[in-house]
């Protein structure tokens, strides 16, 4: 059904939106207790800061990351000599895929957080966790519907992400030629029409199957594990 | 009072009053040139000029989609033909506007010496980095640098180092940030981008004149159109397209 | 002994409570807002004071002073709550065991199979907590409390979610509770029958301060506790033992230092010492000992005081020989019946007024 090249090109997206997500979970999560749990100065302005992704166009996205993650960028030049390099590699693609995602995930993970109440961490404190395990034992485990929720958002985003990857990373097949990028380029090419409309649907597809999972996941968890007992 | 400042606003605003609006879809190369010369078209004739710039193909597909261009000027014969063949500009408008030099650049700082010849081998000087293009297989300026170096040679080799980018001014940015270290980009561009210098530029003969074709599209209604296709086609125009680096066709 | 001398502040309520005390049971006695749950949060240590001193025994839980602050899960102290806070998506098993597991082997002085019993939670153990009723939620959360081998017990208005039903029978618990288990209890409530049954040493806190502590008895019949309990609570609260009971119809009659009570059936033995609350409401007066009255108890007490010029109503202070009981009248009967300090009178109780919740155990 389809070819070696289009299962390449999904594999690719695949590896790109995965590693993505893998890569930012950790980061959401801390972020989006931070946001639900804290107060500090400043935080309207972090807030902010975390949406900025869902607001700004994505090629102003890209530029960013180019300017930063760039072998000449600042945190680029920190992780050359580790051997990272992001630019023109799926890493950089993934990168891109997942800042795009994040404000998404983060903010399902922190309404869900937020549903949780605080005076069960406490409980769990009097009984004598710490806070760590508090947080791994009865926040996190009872925000887990929000943490899935968050993560199929940001894996569906990912999947369809385009304008900050073609500016960060370019389009150069098996690196950084995502579904997104190999439709584009197929409707550059007269005649590539077919080809376009074929990895479309397929794309299509995919960001329905996990949407249509992420709404089964809500659904098939007890809505009365979100609030206490 | 205020009818009289009425009455002086209408005045100064005659020469506008049946002014005509005429929009231009340009290839990204030309922009600070086109830009200049339609702005003397402006102040003289009184009309205003929008001018939309992307990679050829883009614009092109986008005329066949109907957007509302009144002149499509390419960056090479290709997307005119393209343009033309689906009967969509006005026949006999076509006219060529300018040429143009394809050259390899290096950033500003880098000490590459390349001598362009058959059998130079480019992918040594690469090493493990990539070469910046405008997409080869759709922007004419990649399509040019596809020939170019295929007629040399080269091509093979530097196919898999390739960072395709969406249009030659997005390419000329990766050679100018550093990001590659080598790039092919048209010498209009290496001239308006400090950041960069030219290594070498690619002998005649490797590629297609670089030519740009400009039509005036069926669609346009305004006689500004005709009027600004003139404009752009005679000597002033090309004087200031001269001082930017383009040659005459 | 338990010791406590804090000062906090959050927002606008200010709370500056000190008090002291060793008995099995304290009560925090209060009205809603008035400070006694942010006490019992800072003993826990889920709240902090500005300043101030918590120690229970020779652990020095809260030193202002001496930059000392445990965090809550170094603080041995359990808790129960009036939600009971059970983890929703943890069975019953699952939340007893979760303080238990985190208490080391040699700390543990609680036997899990004893408490299980105690409480009666056995037939629940895999259930979840959504699943279960609000009387079974705060036993498994008193269970929860215990298995962690807490030194202190601190339950925070643990009846107030629940029916009347539900109340008398976990109320029953907590003072098995009292009397098997030898921990220190704080008890909170708004409730002035729990505190009556309950402790023996109460401490009344209001705005935020403490107003009274002392003995149960003696503090509950203080008139000024009107405002920390409403004005319908007044009554007094009289230390007694159980004289004889009356099979055929089913009544008891307490001695107490002034005379006896007659009082529907309470479940005790003769000897016992309980404590009855006697509501200033059902009290009423009479200048001459009536007869032919369905009333049972009719004592000779002598007026003490009398209370306000003002208003419908006026609250009478009486001794019944040494022990003070209080009368609620209306003023045209005390100007009636020309009451004055010093004048002896009858008082007389409706042996039904005294029912369950108005007797204690001590």
């Amino acid at each position: 059904m389809l070819t070696a090249a289009e299962l390449e090109i999904i594999a690719l997206s695949l590896k790109v939106a995965l590693f993505g997500l893998a890569a930012s979970l950790p980061f959401a999560i801390a972020i989006a207790f931070l946001l639900a749990r804290k107060d500090f100065p400043g935080k309207t302005l972090f807030d902010a800061a975390v949406h900025l992704p869902l607001v700004l166009p994505p090629v102003v996205v890209g530029y960013a990351l180019l300017v930063l993650f760039g072998t000449q960028g600042p945190i680029g030049r920190l992780l050359e000599p580790l051997g990272i390099v992001l630019i023109f590699r799926w890493t950089g693609a993934a990168l891109a895929a997942a800042i795009m995602g994040f404000p998404l995930m983060v903010r399902a993970i922190r309404l869900s957080i937020e549903a949780v109440d605080p005076r069960l961490e406490s409980a769990a404190r009097t009984l004598g966790a710490g806070r760590w395990r508090v947080f791994f034992t009865v926040t996190l485990p009872l925000a887990a519907s929000g943490v899935i929720t968050g993560a199929l958002l940001a894996f569906a985003r990912a999947l369809g992400e385009f304008g900050a990857t073609i500016t960060f990373v370019s389009n150069i097949p098996g690196e950084t030629r995502t579904l997104p990028l190999a439709i584009y380029t197929y409707t550059q090419v007269p005649g590539g029409d077919a080809q376009a409309l074929r990895l479309s649907i397929f794309s299509v597809l995919l960001s329905l199957a996990a949407l249509a999972f992420s709404e089964w996941l809500a659904r098939r968890r007890h809505p009365a594990d979100a609030r206490h007992a | 009072m205020r009818r009289i400042a009425a009455l002086i606003a209408l005045i100064a605003l005659a020469p506008f009053a049946w002014a005509d609006h005429v929009t231009v879809f340009a290839a990204a190369s030309l922009k600070e040139a086109l830009d200049a010369a339609v702005h003397s078209f402006e102040s003289s004739s009184g009309n205003r000029v929008t001018v939309s710039y992307a990679g050829s193909n883009a614009l092109a597909r986008q005329v066949e989609s109907g957007a509302p261009a009144d002149i499509f000027i390419s960056a090479d014969t290709d997307w005119i033909d393209y343009v033309e063949s689906r009967n969509l500009a006005v026949p006999g408008s076509r006219k060529t506007l300018l040429g143009n030099d394809l050259v390899l650049i290096a950033p500003a700082a880098s000490r590459v010496q390349v001598k362009l010849a058959p059998g130079v081998d480019i992918a040594a000087i690469l090493g493990d980095r990539r070469i910046a293009l405008a997409n080869p297989d759709a922007v004419p300026a990649g399509k040019y640098a596809k020939t170019a170096f295929t007629a040399l040679g080269a091509w093979n080799a530097i196919e898999g180092k390739v960072a395709a980018a969406d249009n030659v001014r997005a390419a000329l940015a990766l050679v100018a940030r550093g990001e590659t270290p080598l790039g092919v980009v048209y010498r209009t561009d290496a001239m308006a981008e400090k950041n960069v210098r030219v290594v070498d530029a690619f002998p005649a003969g490797t590629h297609p004149p670089i030519v740009y074709p400009m039509v005036v599209l069926k669609r346009s209604t305004t006689p500004a159109a005709t009027a600004l296709a003139a404009y752009l086609a005679g000597p002033e125009a090309h004087a200031t397209f001269a001082k930017f680096g383009f040659s005459a066709p | 002994m338990l010791e406590v001398d804090i000062a906090l502040r959050r927002g606008s309520f200010a709370l500056q409570a000190a008090f002291r005390s060793d008995a099995p049971i304290v009560a925090l006695f209060g009205r809603s807002g008035s400070g006694k749950s942010t006490i019992v949060n800072a003993i826990a240590g889920i709240v902090r004071p500005q300043r101030g001193r918590i120690v229970i025994g020779e652990r020095v839980l809260f030193d202002s002073d001496r930059g000392i602050d445990l965090a809550p899960e170094h603080r041995r102290v359990g808790c129960v709550f009036q939600d009971a806070l059970l983890f929703p998506h943890l069975d019953v098993r699952a939340n007893l065991a979760y303080g238990e597991r985190l208490t080391l082997p040699a700390e543990r002085f609680v036997d899990r199979e004893r408490i299980i019993a105690l409480l009666g939670i056995a037939p629940l153990l895999h259930r979840r907590p959504a699943n279960l009723s609000g009387g079974e939620k705060q036993r498994v959360a008193i269970g929860r409390a215990l298995l962690a081998s807490p030194r202190i017990l601190l339950l925070d208005e643990p009846l107030a979610s629940l029916d009347g039903a539900r109340k008398a029978e976990i109320l029953a618990y907590i003072e098995l509770l009292r009397d098997e288990i030898n921990l220190p209890i704080v008890y909170v409530s708004h409730a002035i029958e729990e505190v009556t049954r309950l402790a023996d040493r109460v401490v009344v806190v209001a705005e935020g301060r403490v107003v009274a502590e002392g003995d149960t008895a003696d503090v509950l019949s203080r008139p000024e506790l009107n405002a920390a309990s409403g004005r319908s609570e007044e009554g007094a609260v009289i230390d007694a033992r159980v004289a004889s009971h009356d099979p055929r119809f089913e009544l008891t009659t307490l001695a107490f230092a002034g005379g006896e009570l007659v009082v529907p059936n309470v479940d005790a033995l003769p000897g016992e010492q309980v404590r009855v609350r006697i509501r200033a409401r059902d009290v009423s007066l009479a200048l001459e000992r009536p007869s032919r009255l369905s009333i049972q108890n009719v004592l000779e007490a002598s007026v003490v005081s009398l209370g306000g010029e003002y208003g419908a109503i006026v609250d009478v202070e009486l001794r019944v020989g040494a022990t003070p009981l209080a009368a609620r009248i209306t003023r045209k009967a005390a100007c009636d019946l020309g009451l004055v300090p010093g004048q002896r009178v009858h008082a007389l109780v409706k042996a039904v007024s005294i029912d369950r919740r108005s007797v204690g155990f001590a």
